[in-house]
């Protein structure tokens, strides 16, 4: 074993320390660790950070499925994003439905809506496509905001909707819990992709979709498939969120920056894999987090005011989605495994191959 | 008995021009047949309306006598109709193996494996062509002649019963043709019906039993290939006016 396998594992060993500390460490401990004042796990800004962190590797890894696996720049998932949000919104706050019976139809109206929209709008390729499903995203928001029946908003307007508090012990580990599960399912259900005939058929409509036909691919259900997939794991997040913030509107339910977001993320940890949008989201959403000052440890820049912060955050982030798709397109996960190393000549090679 | 294959007057427009202007011809199961033709004379196009990624703008081609004109290319496909590519287009992000692979896992409709027997039909496939050495190379790490090859692997791993080759030979030089010839010959076999698109015509003669003249979308001659080759118009077509005028001692 080389130097820099041992090194490697040593990494992975702890990281996956520091992960299980994380998600465990507040079942067991919580009324413990609060008596002892530890930083963590009193901290219901922890929490948030947590939750926010997990939701947003549920929605890089279904960006995944659609825009990794089948090759299609889908720009608009914050749209499945809100529906979910507000399917389960609509159903607590005015049909008062119980929270958990309301959930479960969040991915599936996501994934109702992907299939409509996706049969039209997925007949186009490359920044076609991209460009037209940013619209989708824009224009559902809208919608939900601005439909009025006989004069009232149907979907609470721009005053937003309001649900009751769930009531459970534990509230904020409770939605964690949620939210990780279903980063998890995410996960998993990449992994199952990955390994099936779906998965390689998605894989050929992205290296050569005319190619992928001729051998007998349904192109088109395959493609419809996918992103009803991306769009039931997404409105899940949505779904919890929703319940979870107990208050949503278009602002929070269907913010264009999660489509860029989502999309870093996947890029940033690799595109096409298991596990590397998952990692990309931890690592961005705890720079995004740190940038604006809400983590633990701050940064005291001279010369930058405090509430200039998040203003830099943005900056940081597109100076970062830049670096990576020219330097490291294959993503950061590909260091890991053995596959490559971070080298000068990893990041020439890189380059050349980005560059025309 | 019915062909496997019919086309009747198939014709495709383009704006005004007809690329493949009234074709009729049919081909019998285990055949191998050659179409040959001059530049533009319509080969790509005729296969591209039979393998579906072009809607006919009149005529009818019928598989074992049901009209197939205007199914998608899966449906085509999963019929039993395999074609490759002149320009090869692999996936690029899979091994050699996996590229058959995905042909083994979709392909014609009989018995569609699970992932383990799809491998294992790659690997059998592979041997046939003569790529199992290269299974797990990537596809950036073969050849151009190597690559015709997996063009081919790929299709014939989908099971087909008419198998499409469009200018597999091109760009190859004359010891990789006598290979991919080889290649071909073993395909057939395997009871494959085979139609050879080319543009050179010494490919042909060498392995087909009959032979189909395109120019200007149009049939200029079908039968054997000694007696097409001497064809007045085919040569004409082939090799110019002046040059047929020589022939004849003008």
């Amino acid at each position: 074993m080389t130097t820099s396998q041992r090194w490697q594992r040593i990494l992975i060993v702890l990281g996956c320390a520091v992960i299980a500390y994380a998600v465990l460490a507040p079942l067991t401990s919580l009324d413990g660790a609060q008596a002892l004042n530890l930083p963590l796990l009193t901290d219901k800004l922890w929490f948030r950070l947590a939750t926010i962190t997990a939701m947003f590797v549920v929605m890089a890894t279904a960006w995944n499925i659609i825009g990794g696996l089948t090759g299609y720049a889908a720009f608009g998932n914050v749209a499945f994003f809100g529906i979910g949000a507000y399917t389960t919104g609509m159903l607590i706050a005015k049909a008062k439905w119980p929270f958990l019976l309301a959930l479960p139809l969040a991915p599936v109206a996501a994934a109702i809506f992907a299939v409509l929209v996706g049969l039209p709008l997925l007949r186009l390729r490359g920044h076609y496509f991209a460009v037209a499903s940013l619209g989708v995203g824009v224009a559902v928001g809208e919608l939900v905001q601005n439909l009025d029946y006989r004069g009232e908003p149907i979907f609470g307007g721009a005053s937003g909707l309001f649900m009751p508090i769930f009531a459970v012990p534990n509230r904020d580990l409770y939605f964690f819990y949620l939210m990780l599960g279903a980063a998890g399912v995410s996960i998993a259900v990449t992994w199952a992709v990955i390994r099936s005939r779906f998965g390689y058929g998605l894989i050929a409509i992205r290296e050569n979709e005319e190619a992928a036909a001729v051998i007998g691919v349904n192109t088109t259900a395959y493609k419809v498939a996918a992103f009803a997939l991306a769009a039931a794991l997404t409105g899940l997040a949505g779904g919890i969120f929703a319940q979870w913030n107990v208050f949503i509107d278009q602002e929070n339910s269907f913010p264009i920056a999660y489509n860029v977001e989502m999309i870093l993320m996947a890029l940033l940890g690799g595109t096409g894999t298991v596990f590397g949008p998952a990692a990309g989201a931890v690592v961005l959403q705890l720079l995004i987090q740190f940038l604006s000052g809400s983590l633990p440890i701050t940064l005291d820049l001279p010369f930058v005011p405090e509430d200039a912060m998040p203003v830099l955050a943005q900056v940081v982030l597109g100076v970062l989605l830049a670096l990576v798709v020219i330097f490291a397109p294959r993503g950061v996960i590909d260091f890991f495994g053995g596959r490559s190393r971070l080298t000068i000549a990893y990041l020439r090679r890189s380059l050349r191959e980005t560059s025309i | 008995m019915t062909p496997q294959l019919d086309l009747r007057n198939v014709t495709k427009r383009f704006g005004g021009v007809a690329a493949v202007d009234g074709v009729t011809f049919s081909i019998a199961k285990g055949e191998i047949l050659g179409v040959i033709g001059p530049n533009g004379a319509g080969k790509t196009t005729l296969l591209n309306c039979i393998s579906g990624v072009y809607r006919l703008d009149g005529g009818d081609i019928r598989w074992h006598g049901v009209s197939i004109a205007g199914l998608a290319p899966y449906r085509v496909a999963r019929l039993g109709v395999g074609r490759t590519f002149q320009i090869v287009k692999p996936f690029g992000s899979m091994t050699v193996r996996e590229n058959v692979a995905v042909g083994a896992l979709f392909g014609s409709d009989s018995e569609r494996p699970p992932l383990r027997a799809a491998f294992d039909r790659a690997d059998s496939v592979l041997e046939l062509v003569g790529l199992r050495s290269k299974a797990d190379l990537p596809v950036s790490a073969l050849t151009i002649p190597d690559r015709k090859r997996l063009e081919v692997a790929r299709a014939v791993a989908t099971r087909p019963k008419l198998l499409l080759l469009d200018e597999v030979m091109a760009g190859l030089n004359n010891v990789e043709i006598d290979d991919a010839l080889e290649m071909v010959r073993a395909v057939h076999e395997t009871g494959v019906t085979v139609v050879l698109i080319e543009h050179v015509m010494r490919v042909i003669v060498g392995v087909c039993e009959r032979v189909i003249v395109l120019d200007l979308g149009r049939t200029l001659a079908d039968g054997q290939p000694d007696v097409v080759l001497r064809d007045e118009r085919v040569i004409q077509a082939y090799l110019g006016e002046r040059y047929a005028r020589r022939l004849r001692g003008g």
